[in-house]
């Protein structure tokens, strides 16, 4: 039998490469192994054996991710994180992450496959995921690394910054709603739709 | 909308991103003496709810947060949130901002006749 063969959720689409009309850039992240990593953020042991697998700390700041190198740590709750690296780096971290952290109470599970990632780019990023959410992206404290989970468009998603100026942010939904969001963000992304926060709203064309 | 402040993260976000759960600090008399539960103690543990006018306890979920269930003082009068406070913890002594008299049955019937229909 051949090899599994990743193929992601927005691949059989044909608008993915190129989307004409819009105010920002849409973009799908493909080749990215996450690993949900839950543990005792108050225990100093799984702490240090999760930096030392990971390679990077993990952030307990409420909202806030860490980053080093193409490792990226996202706070999902206060005994939750996102481990983000590049796909072929999955296993070893992976591996090691359940050697170091055996025993604890700790869990760690590949999700890799679960969530699909779209990014926007540009600036407007921020306002075209307020038409979806009642989070005010654009409060001072929303800064680059910061994280946050929100009802996005009735679905559930997270939002990474992983830039700001212009703005890039990383929209994490669960797999099975990649096609409604990724709908969803080509309609509400373009042009005409141009949102302003106050005072009669432009009317989109089609 | 009611505005909620989730005392586990400390995300400050609308109603939509959170989860009612109903009335909070209800004991289940089971833990407590398994041996000798009356039928109407199993009963108002089931069923009987608080539906008062002032101050309710209730329980919130940070559903699109941290996702942890909290506890939050409202007032049903004005639908103001009195306090947040953790799952574990009990019911704060609000001391000024006790709920109101309720008004007697005697009374809402007065008044029902008075707007002239049930």
């Amino acid at each position: 039998m051949a090899d599994a063969k990743l193929i992601g959720a927005l691949a059989h689409r044909g608008d993915v490469e190129r989307q004409p009309g819009l105010s920002i850039t849409l973009k799908v992240v493909t080749g990215r192994g996450m690993i949900d990593l839950r543990g005792n953020a108050a225990d100093a042991k799984f702490m240090a054996a999760a930096k030392s697998a990971i390679g990077v700390a993990l952030p307990t700041a409420p909202r806030t991710s860490a980053t080093k190198g193409d490792v990226t740590v996202l706070w999902l709750s206060i005994d939750q994180w996102l481990v983000t690296l590049p796909r072929e780096k999955l296993t070893k971290t992976f591996a090691a992450l359940r050697k170091k952290t055996e025993g604890m109470f700790a869990l760690a599970t590949d999700m890799s496959d679960a969530r699909t990632v779209i990014r926007l780019s540009g600036d407007g990023a921020r306002e075209v995921l307020m038409k979806g959410t009642s989070v005010d992206m654009l409060a001072p404290d929303v800064i680059q690394g910061t994280v946050r989970r929100m009802l996005f468009a009735e679905i559930a998603a997270a939002c990474h910054v992983v830039g700001a100026e212009p703005d890039v942010l990383d929209l994490y939904v669960f797999r099975s709603y990649a096609d409604y969001a990724w709908e969803w963000l080509l309609a509400t992304a373009r042009s005409g739709a141009r949102v302003r926060l106050y005072g009669p709203q432009d009317i989109p064309t089609t | 909308m009611l505005l909620i402040t989730c005392p586990v993260c400390g995300v400050e976000g609308d109603e939509t991103e959170f989860h009612a759960g109903g009335e909070a600090h209800i004991k289940r008399p089971a833990t407590t003496d398994p041996e000798n539960v009356t039928d109407e103690a199993q009963r108002d543990y089931l069923y009987m709810r608080k539906n008062p006018r002032g101050i309710h306890f209730e329980r919130w979920m940070c559903a699109r947060g941290c996702g942890k269930w909290f506890h939050a003082a409202r007032d049903t009068v004005t639908m103001e949130f009195k306090a947040f406070y953790g799952a574990r913890e009990p019911a704060p002594d609000l001391g000024g901002t006790a709920s109101p008299k309720a008004a007697t049955p005697r009374k809402t019937a007065a008044r029902r006749k008075k707007a002239g229909g049930a």
